[in-house]
C-alpha cells in the first residue's frame, strides 16, 4: 500500500514539473504564421543566427493572441521579442507591458522613418502595409479608383469583405465612414453605408488566406484585401492587380515590441536593430509585397507596382492606435448587431 | 475502510487532473468576471461590477446568441437521435456478420481530426462546393443554395461530428435490453411496432438520455465547428467568448459569459437527469 501512494506520488510530481529549457542564447519570437514566418526566417531570423550564435524560437499567432498572451503572463512574458498590429501594441503599452525601445542602442534608428515610432517609443513599426482594393484584373478592365466602385451594382454579389475582427474589417469601416460623412466618435454612416454590401457579399472573411481560394474558384471579382497578401498570389499566377482608391487606402503598421519580463533584452533588442537593417529590410519588403519603415530600401518594380507609392502613399489614411484601441469593442458590438444580423 | 481507500486513490489521478485543469482556473476566472473594462486601457483594478452579467440576460443580442445556442444543442442532439437509434439497432439487431463494418464506419469518423473534418464539409458546401455544383449541373437550382454561414452548415457539420457519441452510447442500452422481454411482449400479441414502443424503447431511455446530454452538451460547448461553418455571422456562445477574450481582450465580458454557459450546462445535466430517473422508474 505504502509503496504504491510513494509510485503515485513520484508520477504525479514527474507530470507536474515543468522542465525549463530556455538557454541563455535563446530568443523566443512572436510572430504571424504563413507566407510572413517564411521571410522573417529568411531575412531576419537567419542573420540573425550567424551574427550572433544565438537561436531563435517562434511562437505563431496573430496580433489579438500574441496581446493576449503577453496579458496573461504579465511582467513574465515567456516572449522576448514580438510582432503585432500598432493597434495592438498601443493596449500592451497603455497597460504597461512593454519594454521602451533604447535607441541608443539600435544602430540603424537613425535611417527609421519618424511614423514608424510608437508612443515614448515603446515599439517600432518594422513594415508598411495597407488595406486597399484587389481586383481580378481579367473581369475588371477599368482599374477601380475609388471605395464607392465595391458597392457597384455591377459587382453586386462577387465581393468580399473582412470581418471586423481583421485588420481590413475595421479599417474598411473607417475608411467608408468618413467618406460618409462620419467621424471616429460618430460611426452610424459608415455602418449604415456597409450593410447592404455586407449582406450581398459572398462572405466577410475572417482569415486573410480565405480570399485566395474565393479568387481561384472564381467566387468573387473584387475584395477588399492587403496588397502584399495580393503581391504573393499575382507571383504564383493569379490574375490579380492592386488599386488605390482616390479617398486613400488604410495604412497598417505591423509592429516589433519587447515585453517585460524578458531576460535578455539586450538580445531582443539586437533582434530590432537586424529587422531595422536596411539590407534586411529591403529583403523582406521584396519578398513579402509590402512597404519598408528604413528611408534607404529602394524596391524593384515588381513590388513597387504593388506598394503603394508616389500619390497613394499621400493620399493614405493612418488610424491613431491610441484612439483605435479605445473605439474598436464599440465599434466590433455595433458590427456584430448592426451588420451581421 | 480499505476499499474506500482503494477507492479514493484509483480516483485520485482524474480528481487531480479535474482539480488542476478545470475547478481551479474557474475559481481564477470569478473575480474577473466582475471586474470594469476600460476599452484600451484594460482591466480595471480593484472594480466591482455586476454589468457583464446583466448584460447577458438585457442586451439583445447576447441574448440571441444564448437561445440561438441552445436551440442549436436541441437541434444537433434531436438529429443526432433520428440518426443513431435505427444505426444503432442494426448494429445490435442485424446480422451479426454486419456488426463490425458498421460499427468501424460509426468510429471512423472519430480517428480524424476536428479540424479535416470541418474543412471537408466547407469543401462540399461552400456556394461553389460539390454540393452546389452538383445541384446546379443537374439543373435542380439556378443559384447556388446558401449552406453555409447559417444554421444550415452548422447543425450538419456538429451532427456528424457527435453521431459516433450518440450511436455508442446507444449501442450500449440497447445490448442490455434482454430479448426474452420483447419475445414475452410479442407472444402477448403485441405487434412489432408496439413491442418496440412499450418495451424496448422505454428500456434503452437511459442511453437515449445519456446520449442525448452527452451531445447536447458537446454542441453548446463546440468552437471549431461553430467557427469554421458559421463563420462571423452564425455567433454561438462558445465563438462569442472567443471574440470577446481573444478580438475585444475583454476578460470580464468573457469570463462573465463562460460562466453562463458553465451554469446552463451544469443546469440542464441536473433536469435531465431527474427525467431519466423519473423516465426509468415508469418504465
Amino acid at each position: 500500500m505504502k509503496s504504491r501512494i510513494k509510485l503515485l506520488t513520484a508520477a504525479t510530481m514527474l507530470a507536474g514539473v515543468a522542465v525549463s529549457s530556455a538557454s541563455a542564447q535563446e530568443l523566443v519570437l512572436g510572430e504571424f504564421g504563413g507566407s510572413f514566418a517564411d521571410n522573417v526566417k529568411a531575412c531576419y531570423i537567419d542573420v540573425f543566427e550567424k551574427e550572433t550564435g544565438a537561436t531563435v524560437v517562434t511562437k505563431l499567432a496573430n496580433s489579438a493572441q500574441q496581446a493576449a498572451a503577453i496579458r496573461a503572463t504579465a511582467g513574465q512574458s515567456d516572449m522576448d521579442v514580438v510582432f503585432a498590429d500598432d493597434a495592438f501594441a498601443v493596449q500592451m503599452a497603455n497597460e504597461g507591458l512593454l519594454v521602451t525601445l533604447d535607441r541608443a542602442k539600435l544602430g540603424n534608428a537613425p535611417e527609421i522613418i519618424d511614423g514608424a515610432w510608437g508612443k515614448d517609443d515603446a515599439y517600432v513599426a518594422a513594415m508598411l502595409g495597407s488595406t486597399t482594393i484587389i481586383y481580378n484584373k481579367d473581369k475588371i478592365t477599368t482599374p477601380p479608383t475609388s471605395w464607392n466602385d465595391l458597392f457597384d451594382e455591377a459587382y453586386k454579389g462577387r465581393v468580399t469583405i473582412g470581418d471586423i475582427s481583421g485588420t481590413t474589417g475595421w479599417q474598411f469601416l473607417a475608411a467608408v465612414n468618413k467618406m460618409a460623412g462620419g467621424s471616429l466618435d460618430d460611426i452610424t454612416p459608415g455602418i449604415e453605408k456597409i450593410k447592404p454590401l455586407a449582406k450581398d457579399a459572398v462572405l466577410l472573411y475572417t482569415q486573410a488566406d480565405q480570399v485566395v481560394s474565393l479568387f481561384e474558384r472564381g467566387e468573387i471579382d473584387i475584395a477588399v484585401w492587403y496588397p502584399d497578401r495580393a503581391g504573393v498570389q499575382i507571383g504564383n499566377g493569379l490574375p490579380l492587380a492592386v488599386a488605390y482608391p482616390k479617398e486613400g487606402a488604410v495604412g497598417i503598421r505591423p509592429s516589433i515590441m519587447i515585453p517585460k519580463g524578458t531576460e535578455q533584452e539586450d538580445l531582443a533588442l539586437k533582434f530590432i536593430d537586424t529587422v531595422l537593417d536596411a539590407e534586411n529590410q529591403k529583403c523582406f519588403s521584396e519578398r513579402q509585397f509590402i512597404g519598408s519603415v528604413n528611408k534607404n530600401v529602394s524596391l524593384s518594380d515588381a513590388v513597387s507596382a504593388v506598394v503603394p507609392t508616389g500619390e497613394a502613399l499621400n493620399d493614405m489614411m493612418f488610424l491613431d492606435p491610441s484612439e483605435m484601441a479605445t473605439k474598436l469593442p464599440e465599434w466590433t458590438r455595433r458590427w456584430q448587431r448592426e451588420v451581421l444580423r | 475502510m480499505r476499499s474506500w481507500r482503494t477507492g479514493v486513490l484509483l480516483f485520485s489521478p482524474l480528481l487531480l487532473v479535474l482539480a488542476g485543469a478545470f475547478i481551479v482556473p474557474l475559481i481564477l476566472l470569478a473575480p474577473t468576471s466582475f471586474r470594469e473594462y476600460q476599452p484600451g486601457m484594460g482591466i480595471v483594478a480593484g472594480s466591482f461590477t455586476l454589468q457583464n452579467y446583466v448584460r447577458i440576460v438585457a442586451d439583445d443580442y447576447y441574448r440571441e446568441v444564448v437561445l440561438r445556442t441552445l436551440g442549436l444543442g436541441v437541434g444537433v442532439t434531436v438529429a443526432c437521435l433520428l440518426l443513431g437509434y435505427p444505426v444503432a439497432y442494426l448494429i445490435v439487431r442485424g446480422r451479426p456478420g454486419w456488426r463490425l463494418p458498421l460499427t468501424l464506419l460509426v468510429i471512423f469518423p472519430l480517428m480524424l481530426n476536428l479540424v479535416v473534418r470541418s474543412f471537408g464539409w466547407i469543401v462540399l458546401l461552400t456556394n461553389r462546393g460539390v454540393v452546389n455544383n452538383l445541384l446546379i449541373d443537374v439543373g435542380l437550382i439556378e443559384a447556388p443554395l446558401k449552406l453555409m454561414f447559417n444554421v444550415t452548415g452548422v447543425t450538419i457539420g456538429l451532427t456528424h461530428i457527435y453521431l459516433p457519441f450518440m450511436v455508442l452510447m446507444l449501442v450500449a442500452a440497447l445490448q442490455n435490453v434482454p430479448r426474452d422481454l420483447e419475445a414475452a411482449a410479442a407472444t402477448l400479441g403485441s405487434s412489432r411496432f408496439h413491442v418496440f414502443r412499450a418495451v424496448t424503447l422505454p428500456l434503452t431511455a437511459p442511453g437515449i438520455i445519456a446520449g442525448s446530454i452527452l451531445v447536447f452538451v458537446l454542441t453548446i460547448s463546440a468552437l471549431v465547428t461553430p467557427r469554421m461553418l458559421g463563420g462571423p455571422t452564425y455567433q454561438v456562445m462558445a465563438t462569442l467568448i472567443y471574440d470577446e477574450y481573444m478580438q475585444l481582450l475583454d476578460w470580464p465580458s468573457g469570463s462573465a459569459l463562460s460562466f453562463a454557459l458553465a451554469l446552463a450546462t451544469l443546469l440542464i445535466i441536473w433536469i435531465s437527469s431527474r427525467m431519466t430517473k423519473r423516465w426509468a422508474g415508469l418504465a
